[in-house]
């Protein structure tokens, strides 16, 4: 079974390399937006050096990173299991001899390699190389790192199917998914890093399961969580992939005993 | 012949009007769905312009301006934007026209293709933006209390926000026109009117002088929003241009909506069809 989902993934991570130019247009928006970040974070740095032990490197670095994530993480406008639904394909799908999630958890797998290789890395090298930053040296944080973001990879993979699951219930939910990506956007510290919330927003931030889709793991590899606050991190970040795959699983079994297909 | 061609301009705004009635009436008919979807649209722009705002906890000034200054310029670029946006959605969508060959039946009826095209769509999910926009533009002026009003200022504003608009417009167009020849709508009309909202709603003197110029003199959306605010602000513009500038902006916007729609019309002439 295992080799089964193994070739799930690798079919949808090759079927995702067909789309070379539609990548690479995708990439020049990750870089084009990170760019004007961080413009804004220079001009912003000008008034003051340090903000909460972030100096200007850090921060920008942070843009950078999160912009190279977001594809893995919080891929915009994913549809795909919302329009199955719809279709009624997703008959088929809950009808295989496999897992309904594990067989969708498989596929975006195979999909976030892909970004990983052909998004994350060129979009933070593109902006090492535009904003001269270099790489941060040390190993442990770059372990602790790809822990990080292999658990919020996971997370994103249970957010995105959560967010689209709804629409069992509710058959044009495209506005609620796009409010669903925004929120979380705005909770991960992609339009803002956490760091310069003020402190109360931080709080309530730090609470929520946004929190371990982008700004842990960027924290972690800048350096800034250290010792209890480290495990912390790593707690938040597993109690809310269990949590989340949970509630997702949940839902699925309740739709798929009430799924009825409107035969056309 | 100058009497025609005002009867030809007069029919089209007719026929534009009644394209237009006729979509707010079909997209009035799922009331909770319009309803949702403008909430929705409202709440997204309404967080984004709350992480800008949210920048001003940490740090002062961003290069001199105020979070009341940069306010009031994200409010005046959301507006011209959020209008472009409910007006050109047609223009937006016409890479599906030419996919679809629609283009050569709008080619076959007797009435302008451009008044067809723009009249397609009419979005009114994206007063979600506009609200957003006059929100913020309340929020700007309760954040600068010391602002000094005239009668010049007063007119100046509406003016360069539908003027902004314009220049959005005419950039859609000119992508628009660009699928004559690509079919799908290239990445980079999106980089200009989603990208260049991003970018001018801060004040364009963060960039660099190689970016300033882009958006001053190639594709001149600064003087939508940055030129304006600067002059409601009693700002100095770079490169030493005169505040006064801002009178010409309506026609400079004209200017670039004009040659646009020279552009256009040119594509139009060479158009062939996908043949599918």
């Amino acid at each position: 079974m295992l080799r089964f989902y193994f070739e799930v993934a690798r079919t949808a991570y090759r079927r995702q390399l067909i789309y070379r130019w539609a990548n690479l247009a995708g990439l020049f928006t990750n870089v084009f937006f990170g760019a004007v970040f961080s413009y804004v974070i220079i001009a912003l740095y000008h008034a003051r050096p340090v903000v909460t032990g972030y100096n200007v490197q850090d921060a920008l670095r942070y843009t950078w990173l999160v912009q190279a994530m977001i594809m893995v993480v919080l891929p915009f406008s994913w549809f795909d299991l919302m329009l199955t639904i719809r279709s009624g394909e997703v008959v088929t799908d809950l009808s295989k001899p496999c897992d309904f999630y594990w067989y969708w958890f498989s596929r975006e797998a195979g999909r976030n390699i892909y970004y990983l290789f052909f998004r994350f890395l060129p979009t933070y090298l593109a902006g090492a190389l535009l904003f001269g930053f270099e790489l941060p040296g040390d190993w442990r944080s770059w372990l602790g790192f790809g822990l990080a973001f292999l658990l919020s990879a996971m997370m994103g993979i249970a957010y995105r199917f959560l967010y689209n699951v709804v629409a069992f219930w509710i058959i044009e939910a495209r506005a609620m998914i796009t409010l669903a990506q925004v929120v979380a956007l705005f909770f991960t510290g992609s339009y803002i890093p956490l760091p310069f919330f003020p402190s109360w927003l931080r709080a309530i931030a730090d609470w929520l399961p946004f929190n371990g889709l982008m700004n842990i793991p960027v924290e972690i590899v800048l350096g800034k969580l250290d010792g209890n606050m480290l495990w912390l991190a790593f707690g938040r970040q597993i109690f809310w992939l269990i949590v989340l795959t949970l509630i997702v699983r949940m839902l699925t079994l309740l739709a798929s005993r009430r799924v009825v297909v409107q035969g056309g | 012949m100058l009497i025609n061609s005002w009867r030809a301009i007069l029919y089209d705004v007719l026929l534009y009007r009644r394209l237009i009635a006729l979509q707010i009436r079909a997209q009035l008919q799922y009331k909770i769905n319009i309803f949702v979807d403008i909430t929705t649209y409202l709440a997204v722009t309404a967080l984004e312009f709350g992480a800008l705002l949210l920048y001003f906890g940490p740090f002062p000034s961003l290069l001199g301006w105020n979070i009341g200054e940069v306010a009031l310029l994200a409010a005046i670029m959301s507006i011209g934007f959020g209008l472009a946006e409910l007006t050109g959605a047609g223009i937006d969508n016409f890479s599906d026209t030419i996919r679809r060959g629609e283009f050569d039946r709008v080619l076959l009826r007797p009435v302008g293709a451009f008044t067809q095209v723009i009249g397609s769509d009419f979005r009114l999910r994206r007063f979600g933006r506009i609200t957003q926009g006059i929100i913020a533009f309340i929020i700007a002026l309760r954040l600068l209390p010391d602002l000094h009003w005239t009668a010049a200022k007063l007119l100046i504003l509406p003016l360069s926000i539908v003027s902004g608009a314009l220049i959005f417009l005419s950039i859609l167009l000119l992508g628009a026109t660009l699928c004559f020849w690509t079919v799908e709508t290239t990445e980079l009309t999106n980089i200009l009117t989603y990208g260049g909202r991003e970018m001018l709603s801060y004040p364009i003197t963060i960039y660099s002088q190689t970016l300033q110029r882009f958006f001053l003199f190639v594709v001149p959306l600064a003087f939508g929003s940055y030129v304006p605010t600067c002059y409601i602000l009693g700002r100095p513009l770079p490169f030493s241009i005169p505040s006064s500038v801002v009178f010409g902006v309506p026609l400079i916007a004209l200017v670039f909506a004009l040659v646009a729609g020279m552009i256009w019309s040119f594509g139009v002439h060479r158009y062939q069809s996908t043949g599918s």
